[in-house]
């Protein structure tokens, strides 16, 4: 750990912020192809979400209901004198008329919490008629854009999907990863995970992105085989409730796989658990893996011969998810040198001695002392701290540290939120096409004589 | 000036919808909005002379049961405040409240480029309250962020912002601020912007505003700067300097990216002048009337007309009038040619303004130099008088005089779900927009629609010639507009889509008593008959 997060006596406070706040989960909502989310809070709050979580990070964008179609009470002085359920109750029905929605999730936030307005018992009521609509608690001092999002995965799964006796379909997998939005290549991830699985022989529910089929996808939980969490921690909480509600096991993969032999590796873990037939999956990592290494011979070519200079240490702040798979990747696959790498999504403490773990055993030879730090102000101290020996250093992180990345002379590019220097429309760094696509990024940016 | 309005020795600030009578919903002639607004009457009133009888009463105003995502004073109030040089902003909140900050930050490194000042990072600070917060209180957190504050920025002043969270459970930042401010050794300025409180997020402005007069411009100012001029603004480009220069003015560009020294010697300044007089007039005021700086009554400096009196206005306070009018009249001799090319150009095209008021009503008057029709307008909020209340400050009157009334002027406050009928009901080529929302779904309407970011461009004589020259990449883009319209579905139900009124739901509240039947009932106690493989 570092000299000033040692030393420092740990405060509440956080300047340049790497989260939202639980109420942010209303993107999980517009994830879901024709799900509408009703924003049950303040003027402010999701256009708050929406800048942090679409725009400034990669300028994604929204869909459907997301974004500036979203409907939201916008509370006022009036609602807190003398309570919002009339509000809520008008905003509802008028969603309900002017909105077409397979799926309607009201998410209140920090006013609704703190007058304890009876969102359920209004939210009943129309669930009673038949309406699929669903009430979630997400006031922004419960938790972050994270816990959110856990929050209303939840409650859709208890109000909405309900519950099942029938079957479970072997070799149909519901499939939990990032977290829309805010892993901002949440959607190109999504598309690689669901092939490779596929490809491996699979069934795959996908919940999320451009591969869900909307609500139907949801009703049809209960019916896969299992649940697969491919996320450090993020999900856990989710496959545990479906366990308890279905009886329905999971399998928690904390790393994401980057590149032919981890996902390989990926691939064979998820089919022996899953006890399916190893022809498919083997053909198809045999097929991947033909022609990932075409493409990987080609490239290194490049890293041969390439004499104007590369990097050959980096530093990374992000999310628990991709710190770990992006370090995995560079430090095992690559041979880049790690010299620093802060998890700045809060995850629980039951979990951070597993995360520690994986950086320690992130491969042969290379041991990584992962920080976990939330406050921008540390983590730019920190990576200020770093004495990087020679070269160009490679900085991945997020719009708060460009003018750190200049002064240290790094080659830099953005994998979190904030990120306003990036455009994402279909990018994925993961599996076996995402690796490749992230080594072009990283080495484009090394060539041209940066 | 016979009354004070403004009254600086309270930390909080009378929301605009009690102090203007600002309203979010109305839709009608904008004629008829002039004559419901009765400026003159509210002036009176202002200036402290006899009302009559019935000035001043509330605007009728259209109520909505279906809002969308918004802004807020909070949000205001952190891109004002939270994108000074030197200043530190502590939102007293839980996490989510700062958001938007990193936007404020890219919008802070786009100002100080475009002002040629050196590359820095908002000093933004939360106190990330969580629950037991909400239950015990916060007030040691914000003392602890506080003194983070100075440690981690050194600043010149530390503000703090309320919000929901912090409101409702009755922190009390002002006697905090007042208590540390000794310790702390620089300004700590309480800021009463809590989202839920004004109906509109303008009021957000002049509580920042508020702030920095209460406790950063100079009180009792040792000299005067004969030659600075106050333009409230917010990240726009300089074009203001070009435009004063021959006046021999220097420019006192505040709020955004400005540093505390800048804020400090507006005192000093000869005058006060705006791009918005819903942006600028409560600075502006509490100025003139606190600080002896006189405002400038003249319309806004847009379109020919609008920058001729502007600039006339400034001249005569600085004794400049011969010299005014020379640059008026080269001025004018020099745009003519370019813009009748674009006049040219733009023959038959319509365009429709969606913005905050003032500032439409300066784009709408550009709009109708360039020979562009404007049937109809959305603006997103109506104040019947600004702060100043000045006999040339009728903006929405100076816009209809000299340009025309506009048969559909509708205010509403963000809310996209009436896009298809504001469209349906008036011919438009484009649309200009500021505030996030919109834009897109115009978009998918199968509009182009240029976003109003840099918002000086339209600002003065050549302002017009840039708007034309930007409108024409605009409606090239129409193509990508059209590609959209035949491919994305907007997420609204073919009844709305039907119908004319964008007010339907507020004409019509038994309509809401009719809901649809639960489409496509996948939520069915029969989970097996219902879950088809896709």
């Amino acid at each position: 750990m570092s000299e000033s997060l040692k030393t420092k006596k740990k405060s509440n406070s956080i300047s340049d912020p790497r989260y939202s706040c639980a109420v942010g989960a209303s993107n999980t909502v517009v994830g879901i192809k024709g799900a509408v989310p009703i924003a049950n809070c303040s003027p402010g709050c999701q256009l708050k979400q929406t800048a942090f979580l679409t725009f400034e990070n990669g300028f994604q964008g929204s869909i459907y209901a997301g974004a500036g179609n979203m409907p939201s009470a916008n509370s006022t002085e009036n609602d807190i004198v003398f309570g919002g359920i009339k509000t809520l109750d008008q905003l509802i029905k008028s969603t309900l008329k002017v909105f077409n929605g397979d799926l309607y999730v009201v998410l209140t936030g920090c006013v609704g919490g703190l007058i304890g307005d009876d969102v359920s018992s209004l939210v009943n009521e129309y669930r009673d008629l038949g309406y699929p609509i669903v009430a979630v608690d997400t006031a922004g001092f419960k938790g972050n854009n994270l816990f959110g999002h856990e929050e209303v995965v939840n409650a859709i799964v208890d109000q909405f999907v309900g519950d099942y006796k029938g079957e479970r379909k072997k070799g149909l997998v519901n499939l939990w990863s990032e977290v829309p939005y805010y892993n901002q290549n949440w959607r190109g991830d999504y598309q690689e995970l669901a092939r490779i699985l596929r490809g491996a022989g699979f069934e795959v529910n996908v919940l999320f992105g451009p591969e869900n089929n909307g609500v139907k996808d949801w009703l049809r939980i209960p019916e896969a085989q299992f649940n697969l969490v491919v996320s450090p921690w993020v999900g856990v909480r989710n496959a545990e409730h479906l366990q308890e509600k279905y009886g329905q096991p999971f399998l928690h993969i904390p790393e994401i796989p980057i590149g032919a032999e981890a996902t390989s590796e990926f691939i064979r873990k998820v089919v022996e658990f899953a006890g399916i037939d190893k022809e498919q999956s083997e053909k198809f990592i045999e097929q991947e893996n033909g022609i990932y290494y075409y493409y990987l011979e080609h490239f290194s070519e490049f890293f041969a011969e390439y004499w104007y200079g590369m990097p050959s240490e980096f530093a990374i702040t992000a999310d628990s998810a991709y710190t770990l798979a992006y370090t995995k990747f560079l430090a095992d696959q690559i041979g880049l040198i790690p010299r620093k790498a802060i998890v700045s999504d809060d995850p629980p403490q039951k979990f951070r001695e597993q995360i520690e773990k994986a950086f320690h055993n992130i491969s042969e030879g290379v041991d990584v002392q992962v920080e976990f730090e939330e406050d921008g102000y540390l983590i730019e101290k920190s990576i200020k701290e770093v004495d990087f020996s020679s070269g160009k250093p490679l900085i991945l992180a997020s719009s708060w540290e460009i003018n750190l990345a200049n002064d240290k002379g790094a080659l830099f590019f953005e994998v979190t939120p904030p990120s306003s220097e990036t455009l994402i429309i279909n990018r994925s760094f993961v599996g076996y096409k995402g690796a490749l696509n992230l080594l072009e990024k990283i080495y484009s940016a090394s060539v041209g004589g940066k | 000036m016979a009354s004070t309005n403004i009254n600086l020795n309270m930390t909080s600030v009378e929301n605009r919808e009690y102090r203007l009578g600002t309203i979010i919903g109305w839709d009608g002639k904008a004629s008829d909005l002039i004559k419901e607004s009765a400026y003159d009457e509210r002036s009176a009133k202002k200036h402290g002379g006899c009302a009559g009888k019935g000035s001043g009463c509330k605007l009728c105003e259209l109520a909505s049961p279906l809002n969308q995502e918004t802004m807020c004073s909070n949000a205001i109030v952190q891109c004002q405040v939270g994108n000074l040089t030197d200043c530190a902003l502590i939102d007293h909140s839980p996490i989510g409240c700062s958001g938007e900050n990193s936007k404020f930050n890219l919008s802070m490194h786009v100002g100080l480029k475009r002002r040629g000042k050196p590359l820095q990072n908002t000093l933004n600070i939360s106190t990330n309250l969580k629950e037991q917060d909400m239950v015990f209180g916060a007030s040691e957190k914000l003392r602890q962020t506080i003194l983070d504050a100075k440690e981690r920025f050194n600043p010149k002043a530390i503000f703090i912002g309320m919000a929901c969270a912090t409101a409702i459970i009755g922190e009390d930042i002002d006697s905090i601020a007042e208590e540390m401010e000794p310790e702390v050794g620089v300004p700590i300025i309480p800021l009463h912007c809590e989202g839920f409180r004004s109906k509109h997020w303008s009021t957000g402005f002049d509580i920042a505003f508020h702030g920095v007069l209460r406790q950063i411009v100079e009180r009792h100012p040792t000299k005067k700067q004969n030659d600075l001029i106050n333009i409230v603004a917010l990240w726009g480009t300089d074009y203001f300097s070009e435009m004063l220069a021959p006046l021999g003015l220097r420019v006192n560009y505040l709020l955004d990216t400005a540093s505390f020294e800048e804020i400090r010697q507006a005192s000093e300044a000869v005058a006060t002048a705006t791009f918005c007089d819903t942006l600028g007039g409560y600075m502006a005021t509490a100025l003139e009337e606190s600080f002896g700086v006189p405002q400038i009554d003249a319309p806004q400096p847009y379109g020919i007309k609008g920058t001729d009196e502007w600039l006339r206005a400034i001249a005569k306070v600085v004794g400049k009038e011969k010299e005014v009018e020379e640059y008026i009249e080269s001025e004018h001799k020099r745009i003519a040619p370019k813009l009748a090319e674009l006049r040219e150009f733009f023959k038959g095209k319509n365009g429709i303004v969606m913005t905050g008021s003032a500032y439409a009503h300066g784009l709408i008057s550009v709009l109708s130099e360039l020979g562009i029709g404007h049937d109809a307008a959305l603006v997103f909020h109506h104040d019947p008088i600004y702060d100043g209340a000045g006999k040339h400050q009728d903006t929405l009157k100076e816009l209809v005089e000299t340009y025309g009334d506009i048969p559909h002027y509708t205010v509403s406050k963000t809310r996209a779900f009436q896009l298809p009928q504001l469209l349906k009901r008036a011919k438009t080529d484009f649309l200009l927009i500021r505030h996030p929302g919109l834009a897109s779904v115009a978009g998918h309407l199968g509009f182009p629609t240029l976003t109003m970011g840099d918002e000086h461009i339209p600002v003065g004589y050549e302002g017009i010639l840039r708007i034309g020259e930007m409108l024409k990449g605009v409606l090239s883009r129409t193509k990508f507009n059209q590609v959209l319209k035949r491919n994305v579905k907007l997420p609204y139900s073919d009844w709305w889509l039907a119908q004319d009124d964008p007010f339907y739901l507020t004409h019509h509240p038994e309509t809401l008593n009719d809901l649809p039947e639960p489409r496509n009932l996948k939520f069915s106690k029969d989970k097996e008959s219902n879950s088809e493989n896709a």
